[in-house]
Parts: structure tokens; sequence; C-alpha cells
């Protein structure tokens, strides 16, 4: 299974879910396959699942995605057990996890490619639906299925590493420019106005 | 510190439209959490670390709220990363609520402490986030609304530190 391909199914069934995804491949993968103004493209590692979880929390009645990568998860282990106590409803996790950091250049492993088991820690950080995912089709059973459950789901995805991120364009968009595009965008959606955009 | 200064303070925050608080607990101020807790026009968020309550703050903010992050200065050091990341390079309006340990107007300060209260302001600088230091209850809650406002107008995170009387 690689990355683009569940990003592929991913976006086809994107409507008005708001996605958040952190600094690493899939964020230009899903910036291809997706230009929504809900999503919000962080430039960052270790930072999605927070702010995910924050818009969650804010906006209780929005599906909330997040799409973040081993790596990331590794750098901010701590969201495992917030996420674990608080439990919302409403947000998805897919970490794509291929047991490098690509961004070395030498893929270098990370612990996921030894000992450590991404799902065994989301579950024994309190997250009941966690769930490792190795083929495309459990993928599409029961990954893409959460869409439609109202349960905090965390989807380790096993993906082989895939370099096609380089090969595509990377996203010209501005952080700035996205964080304006997305919070107008909620503006709009949610019928009121967003406090810190205030007056001119 | 009094009863009626944590009173104060909390109000303070609310009548600055503050109503989303991200937090991890501290000596100074730790009053204020249950009076955040029993208002219902105000969400409290328990945080594993300083670093995750600015992120979670940052995604409130984003999705309508009007944030604080509650923390010992401490967790200025462990959050510096995503208060540069999605504090500052995205830009994203956070009030930081700062016990101010360790600090010259710190009440109960320390060799245990004074270490780590004197790189807060340096480091602050550093990241570039602009403080207002607290030591009284005087114009409390101007300066709450003043934090805020300039959070908001300079997209991105401003932390108020207390001490002195806040520190009792």
């Amino acid at each position: 299974m690689i990355r683009q391909e569940c990003l592929e199914l991913l976006a086809g069934k994107m409507t008005d879910q708001l996605v958040v995804t952190s600094q690493s491949g899939q964020r230009i993968e899903w910036s291809h396959l997706s230009q929504h103004e809900g999503n919000l493209l962080l430039g960052m590692m270790g930072c999605a699942v927070g702010v995910g979880m924050g818009l969650a929390l804010a906006l209780p009645h929005r599906k909330v995605i997040v799409l973040d990568s081993d790596g990331s998860v590794l750098l901010s282990l701590f969201n495992l057990a917030t996420l674990g106590n608080l439990r919302p409803k409403n947000l998805i996790i897919y970490v794509f996890d291929n047991g490098v950091y690509s961004g070395s250049r030498i893929s270098y492993p990370t612990a996921t490619a030894g000992n450590t088991d991404l799902e065994a820690m989301a579950r024994g950080a309190g997250i009941k639906k966690a769930l490792t995912i190795r083929d495309i089709e459990t993928f599409k059973n029961e990954a893409l299925r959460a869409l439609e459950q109202n349960e905090l789901a965390f989807f380790v995805c096993k993906v082989e590493e895939s370099l096609l991120h380089r090969e595509i364009p990377r996203p010209n968009t501005d952080l700035a420019e996205n964080k304006y595009t997305f919070v107008r965008y909620l503006e709009r959606t949610e019928g009121k106005p967003i406090p810190f955009i205030g007056r001119g | 510190m009094k009863d009626e200064l944590a009173k104060r303070l909390v109000q303070g925050l609310k009548n600055s439209g503050i109503n989303f608080v991200t937090y991890l607990p501290e000596t100074r101020l730790s009053q204020i959490i249950p009076l955040i807790q029993d208002d219902p026009e105000m969400e409290l968020i328990a945080a594993a670390s300083e670093q995750e309550a600015v992120t979670i703050a940052a995604g409130g903010t984003l999705g309508g709220k009007q944030a604080a992050v509650y923390m010992e200065n401490t967790g200025i050091y462990v959050s510096s990363y995503s208060l540069l990341t999605v504090g500052k390079q995205l830009g994203v309006p956070i009030l930081l609520v700062v016990g101010y340990l360790g600090g010259v107007p710190d009440q109960r300060n320390s060799f245990l402490y004074a270490t780590i209260g004197s790189h807060t302001i340096p480091v602050l600088q550093g990241l570039g986030i602009e403080y207002m230091i607290l030591e009284d209850g005087d114009k409390l809650e101007d300066k709450i609304k003043d934090a805020v406002r300039a959070a908001n107008a300079l997209r991105g995170p401003f932390a108020l530190l207390f001490a002195g009387e806040f520190s009792l």
C-alpha cells in the first residue's frame, strides 16, 4: 500500500470536512489531490494533531481529519494521552507510517521501523478505536467507513516509502494565505465571524 | 494568590472574550483552574505538555474561539517550538497566562527557580513574543483586555507574566 492511493480514496469522500496536514510528503500529495478551502496545510512537524484537536473541540459538529506521519506523531507523543482522555468524537487521525524520515533524504528509520507500535501506544493511552491498516481493502473498509461514524479514530496506515511527493508540484500557497482562506471558509460555512480577524 | 485576585483574573479573561483555555497546572496561579472549570461559558482543556497546549489553543483560535494557554514559565521553554511555528509563523493569536516562577518579583523565588526565571524574558524576546509583567491587581482587567487586543492585532502569542501578589 502506498500513501497516494489512500489519499486518492480519501479525497473522493471529501465534502465539508476540515483537513489538517503536517509537514511531510502527505502535505504535498494532499494539496495536489485537493484544493478545498477547508484544507489547512501546516508547515511543521508535530503540530497537526494538536491543531486538529483544537479545531475538533471548537467545532464539535464538524468532522476534522488529520493527515500525519510516523515521524510527526513520534515528535508529539503526548498527544496520544490527551486524545485518549478527551476522545473528541468528530476527529479522525490517519498516520501514514512508512517507517522512515523521508525528509532526511537517506530514508533514516523511525522507531516504528524497530520495536515501536503506534496502535498499541494509542490504545494504551486510552484511544479505543486505534487500528493498524496494512492493505488497501482494509483501508476502504475501516478507515473510510470511519468518516460516517461519530467516534475518535486513530489509524496507523502502514505504507511503503514512496518518493512520489518529490515528483509532483509542491503547494505554492503561503502559510498565512492558506490560514486566511481556511478561516474565511469557516466564517462562511459556520455563519459567524472569527474573532481575531477583526476590523482594519 | 488571594481568592479575590484569582476571581478577578478569571473574570478579566472572560471580559476579554477568552472562552477556550488549555493548560498544564503549576503552583502560582492554580486557583484559576476550578474557577474556569465551573464556568459554563469557558472551555478548559487539560494538555499533557505545554507544546501541545499551544497547538490545541491554535486550533481553537482558528475554529473561532478566543484562546488562552495557562502555564508556568518553564512551559515557555517546552513550547517554544509550537509558539514559533503555529504561533508566530502561521500567525495565530494566543494569550499566554504565565506563572512567572523565579523572576525577580516572584515572592516565592529560591535557588530552585531563579535560573529558570532569569531566562524567561530573553527567550520571549528571542521568539519575538511581546509580554507584560503583572505584579498586583491594579487595572488587572484593563491589562488583560490590552493583552488580548494586542495578540489579535499582532496575529500571534502575547504573554502575561504573573508575579508579585499573584505569586503569594
